[in-house]
Order: C-alpha cells, then structure tokens, then sequence
C-alpha cells in the first residue's frame, strides 16, 4: 500500500438477510482510494453504492473481504475504535441532512467536537467558523426545522468537518436539494478538494453531479464496473 | 451545549410524556416521604410521654397467665414498700391503694377508680408530668380531700366539678382541692382517677397496697431492680412468682420494635408506587430509544461512542428521577402534613408530621438510584445499536 492510498477495499462482500431472503449487497468490490482524490460512485438504486460507501465510511462492516483506512485493517478494530475512526478520520454527509433537531446549528456542528471531547469555548468557536465557512454565519442559532434543505446539508457539510477528517463520504447529498442549492453544495465539496487537499468520496445517480468528480465508478448489482 | 443539555434537550422535546413520567416518580417518593413521617409521628407521639415515664418500675402483685390474663394476687404491705425502698439505685417508691367506688356529685352517681397515695410520695407517681390544672395538690395534713381527674371533673357528670366542690366517695364527703390536667394517650387513666390520701384510702379502700410505683436511679439499672424487687418481695409472701415488676424501658424497647415493623410495612406499601414509577421511567426511555434510533444512528456516524450513548440516556432518566424526586419531596411534606392535620380532626390524635431530614435525602437518592437503574437496559439497548441500522431506521 503506497503512502498516498488512504482507503482500500480488498473483496468486500456484503450479505443481508430481509427475512428469508438473502440479499447480495457488495460482491468482492476491489478499490483504491488516493488522497486528496474526489470519487463519484454512480449506480441505480440498490445497486450497492451506499452500502459500499458505508463500509468505506467505517458504518458497516462487511461480510467478508476487508477495509482499509490509511493502512489501518478495520476489521481488527471494536467499537470503540471505530468510533474513534469515524470521528477523527471520516467526515459523514448524508442525503436527508439527518441533524440533530433538538439542537441548533452551531450546535449540531458542535456536537462531533463533543464526542471527541474538545473544550466547550473551542467547540463553539471553531463550529461557528465552520458554519461561516459554508455561508451560515447568519443562521448560527436556527434550528434545523427553520432551515431550508439546502441551508441543513451546508450544516451537515459543516458538522462533517468538525474533527477536520481527510475522507469526506457523501450519500447522495444533494438528493433531497434543489439544483441552485445542489450547485452551492458542490461547490463546497469541490472547494475542500481543491483547497485543502481533503478526499471526498461521493455516492450519486445524477450523472452531472458525477461529472464534476475526477474519477466516476459505475456500480450494479453489488459490483464495481 | 454539552451531553447535558442534549439529554434535557430530548425531555423538552417529549413535555407531557416525561412530566408524567416524573409525576409517577414523584407519587413514590411522595408516598414514601409522606408515610414515614407519619410512622415517626406515631412512634413519637406514643413515646414520647413514656419515654419521661423510662425510669419507672411498675410492681404489681398477681401474674399473666395464659388464658385468662392478668391475675391479682392480692396485695402488698407496708414491709414490702419498706424493702423495696431500701434497695440500691432506688430513688423514691410509693405505694398505691386503689378500688373501683361509688362516686357522688350532685345526685348523679359513677363508679370510678379512687387511688389512695402517700402525698409525700405523690412525686413518685406522677413525676413531672400530671399536674394540677386547677386548685393544689394533696398535703400530708388534708383530711377527706380529693383530686379529680380531667375527665370526670369536666366531662363525666351532668355537672362540671370546680374545686372546692363536695363529693361522696363511697358514702363519705370529700372536699376537691384540684383538678388534674388532661392527661390522654398512654396516661388517660388519670383522666378518669380520683386521688386521695393514704389515710383516708385506708378507711375506705383498705390495708392492701394494689400497686407500688418505682422511681429508679440509672435507666440502667431498671432491670436489675425489678429483679430484685420481685424476688424481695416473693421472698416476703412466700409465693414465687407472687411479683410483677415492669420496667417502662422494656414497655417503651417492645413498643418501638413495633414501631419498626411498622415503619418497614409503610415503607413496603410506598415501595410498591416507586417500583411503578420505575417500570414507567423504564417504559418511557424504552419508547425513547426506539423513536430516537435514528438518532442514535446519526451519532454514532459522527462519532458518538457506545459510552456516549448510554450517558446520554442514562442522564436522560435521571434527571427525570431527579426533578421527580424533588417534587415527590415537597408533595410528601405537603402530604404527611394534610394526614397529620387530618387523623387530628378525625380522630382527636396528635400526630405531628415528623420530616427526617435522612428520609428526604433518602427518598431523593432512592429516587435518582432507581431512575439510574431503569434508565441503563434502555440506554444499553440504544449505545449497542448497530450504527448503520440504525442511521436506515425511520
């Protein structure tokens, strides 16, 4: 594995079982990922790509094969460690923003700050920046419900960047957006890619959104094309 | 923000639901809080008056026998009381004479105890609790007095009896020099007694003392006296087992070891609300879990460790059991205070609510203890969550 590799998918299959019927997710899905790469994942859906993105998110574990992240074999990590992998490492973007709605935005933002136990005054302060960073500054203490969908993945984008991770996984982020707001939310992804040299791995339908990622994979049937 | 706010966040989300769940736990400690204070204001308001009365030794002549109660046995003499003065850590013993007479005031005629006492010794008997209300006491130099007790002086006859009224005991005429205070409870014998002196008992009741009453020294000792008493006096009839000698500190020891059955029964009943209120706080955190698994999908995506996730759920319950607990205090004195002031009115009984600042506390802790404890198998349940399932559950 070459330093620059930050994640690595060696035969990863995925079996679920709804009921009686077993259900092949992933087929021994091989991949590579560079730092610093932007990656779409393109596919129909049940084709696997955010059962896929959830291995590489650390979420799931697969039934067989193994995931690497920057050289570290997931497999031989508990729970905790995991956790620890996800807050530290991996920075979640999900398409229905799934925010916490009893808490605000800055909040929100915050809230991975507090799983990893950073001081309060530094919490706030950085979250606030970050929500600045994503043009929020002016929706600091809305609660999700008085945000528009576009305005609530921007948190959502924030809060992923709370423990400033260098994977970004996005699950169809701007799903669940209008174009305009879609356009701004791409922008974003495509800032942190550009600027600050964060990886970001994003699972889509819409081929023009793929198409502003610099490398597309196709998915069907639990296998990468 | 902080794990506290996220879990106070939660309850404000669910108002109705976690105030009646606070309310249940709040019934519990109420009704712990509310029936131990009841239970000592019971216990104090029985021994409290026999508790002044602890250094008595009560000697009787006659036995308990099984079946039939208690026997008398005839009587003591003045050789008796002589030696049971005489014994060591004895501070003062006075016999009593006493028989059930015809009692007149006014035409009006009752049979009452009349009790012959040595004024001398009238300390002996009534210690420093039973005094006059009105008038004096009896002298040694009284001829043909008297002193009433509350209730047949105010209560008994048609014709409330003043001091300096005459009465017939048992045919003689007998001037009222006081009236006893009311006495009630453990003591309300005295209410409806009438004391003379030795001198005049002897010409209407007799020779026999019925009844010697002993001061000790030391509460210490008491038990040691009254086997000496008992085997004294024996010794001087010839009669074994001729003797009773009670100890009021054996009395008030059986007393409170029923108060402690008691007690343990009131809180057994209360327990029964709190174990409620538990499975409540139980079912609550439960529905909580399961509408917020998505949530605690979320969480765990962003890093939430298990540990994260069980506090937050655990400090969920409890500050439901903590603010139930609260309110469970104060609705409890509020609570003992309404039944206190309420048996007062309904029964004619004292009993003062007595707040044990250790029962509050406990309540509270017992209170904050079993939210803790039904709050960890739901909030295992939500930290074990598999994160992905979770995130997917809707």
């Amino acid at each position: 594995m070459s330093a620059e590799e930050i994640v690595r998918l060696e035969g990863v299959t995925k079996v679920y079982h709804m009921g009686k019927v077993e259900v092949q997710a992933l087929r021994g899905v091989n991949l590579s990922v560079k730092r610093g790469e932007f990656i779409a994942i393109l596919g129909p859906s049940g084709s696997g790509k955010s059962t896929l993105l959830n291995m590489m998110g650390c979420l799931d574990k697969p039934t067989s094969g193994k995931v690497f992240i920057e050289g570290t074999d997931t497999s031989r990590l508990n729970d905790n460690e995991l956790a620890a992998l996800r807050r530290e490492k991996i920075g979640f973007v999900f398409q229905q923003f799934n925010l916490i709605h009893t808490l605000n935005a800055l909040e929100n933002v915050a809230l991975p700050m507090l799983f990893a136990g950073i001081r309060r005054t530094e919490r706030m302060k950085r979250a606030s920046e970050l929500l600045q960073k994503v043009g929020l500054s002016h929706r600091v203490y809305h609660k999700p419900m008085e945000l528009s969908g576009g305005e609530q993945q921007r948190v959502a984008i924030a809060r992923a960047l709370a423990n400033n991770p260098e994977i970004i996984v996005a699950d169809e982020p701007t799903g669940n957006v209008d174009t305009d707001a879609g356009n701004v939310i791409m922008g974003i992804f495509e800032r942190l890619n550009s600027e600050e040299r964060r990886t970001i791995i994003l699972v889509t339908h819409d081929f023009d959104i793929a198409a502003r990622a610099h490398r597309k994979l196709r998915m069907t049937d639990g296998a990468l094309l | 923000m902080g794990i506290f706010t996220l879990a106070l966040g939660d309850l404000r989300e669910r108002k109705a639901r976690s105030a009646l769940t606070m309310l249940g736990v709040a019934v519990g400690i109420a009704a712990i809080v509310a029936l131990m204070s009841i239970g000592f204001g019971l216990k104090y308001s029985v021994t409290s008056q026999l508790t002044e009365m602890a250094d008595t030794i009560m000697v009787m002549p006659g036995r308990f026998t099984q079946g039939r109660g208690y026997v008398m046995l005839g009587g003591f003499n003045e050789r008796d009381l002589h030696d049971v003065k005489r014994i060591s850590g004895v501070r003062e013993a006075a016999a009593m004479f006493s028989a059930v007479k015809d009692v007149e005031h006014r035409r009006e005629r009752k049979l009452f105890e009349v009790v012959g006492i040595d004024p001398k010794e009238t300390h002996a008997v009534f210690g420093k609790i039973v005094k006059e209300e009105e008038g004096r006491g009896l002298r040694e130099s009284d001829h043909k007095t008297c002193v009433v007790g509350h209730s047949i002086a105010k209560d008994l006859f048609v014709h409330e009896i003043g001091v300096n009224d005459r009465i017939k005991i048992a045919g003689r005429t007998f001037r009222v020099v006081g009236i006893l205070e009311k006495q009630g409870g453990f003591r309300s014998e005295v209410d409806t007694q009438i004391y003379i002196t030795k001198r005049d008992a002897k010409e209407i009741i007799g020779d026999e003392i019925s009844m010697i009453f002993v001061r000790v020294r030391n509460i210490e000792d008491a038990e040691r006296i009254a086997d000496e008493i008992e085997e004294r006096i024996d010794e001087n009839h010839k009669i074994e087992d001729f003797t009773q000698a009670l100890t009021m500190g054996s009395f008030i020891r059986q007393l409170e070891e029923l108060f402690k059955i008691l007690q343990a029964v009131l809180l057994a009943i209360a327990s029964i609300s709190l174990i409620v209120a538990s499975i409540g706080i139980m079912n609550t955190m439960l529905m909580s879990v399961m509408e917020r698994t998505h949530e605690i999908g979320v969480m765990k995506a962003i890093g939430a460790r298990n540990r994260d996730i069980l506090t937050i759920f655990v400090l969920e319950s409890g500050i439901i059991s903590v603010i139930g607990g609260i309110l469970g205090m104060l609705i409890g004195v509020i609570g003992a205070n309404v039944i206190s002031v309420g048996l007062g009115s309904a029964f004619g009984i004292e009993i003062p609510a007595i707040l044990h600042a250790e029962v509050l506390l406990g309540g509270l802790a017992v209170a904050v203890i079993t939210g803790v404890l039904s709050g960890v198998y739901p909030a295992m349940k939500a930290a074990r969550m598999s994160p992905v399932e979770a995130v997917r559950y809707e």
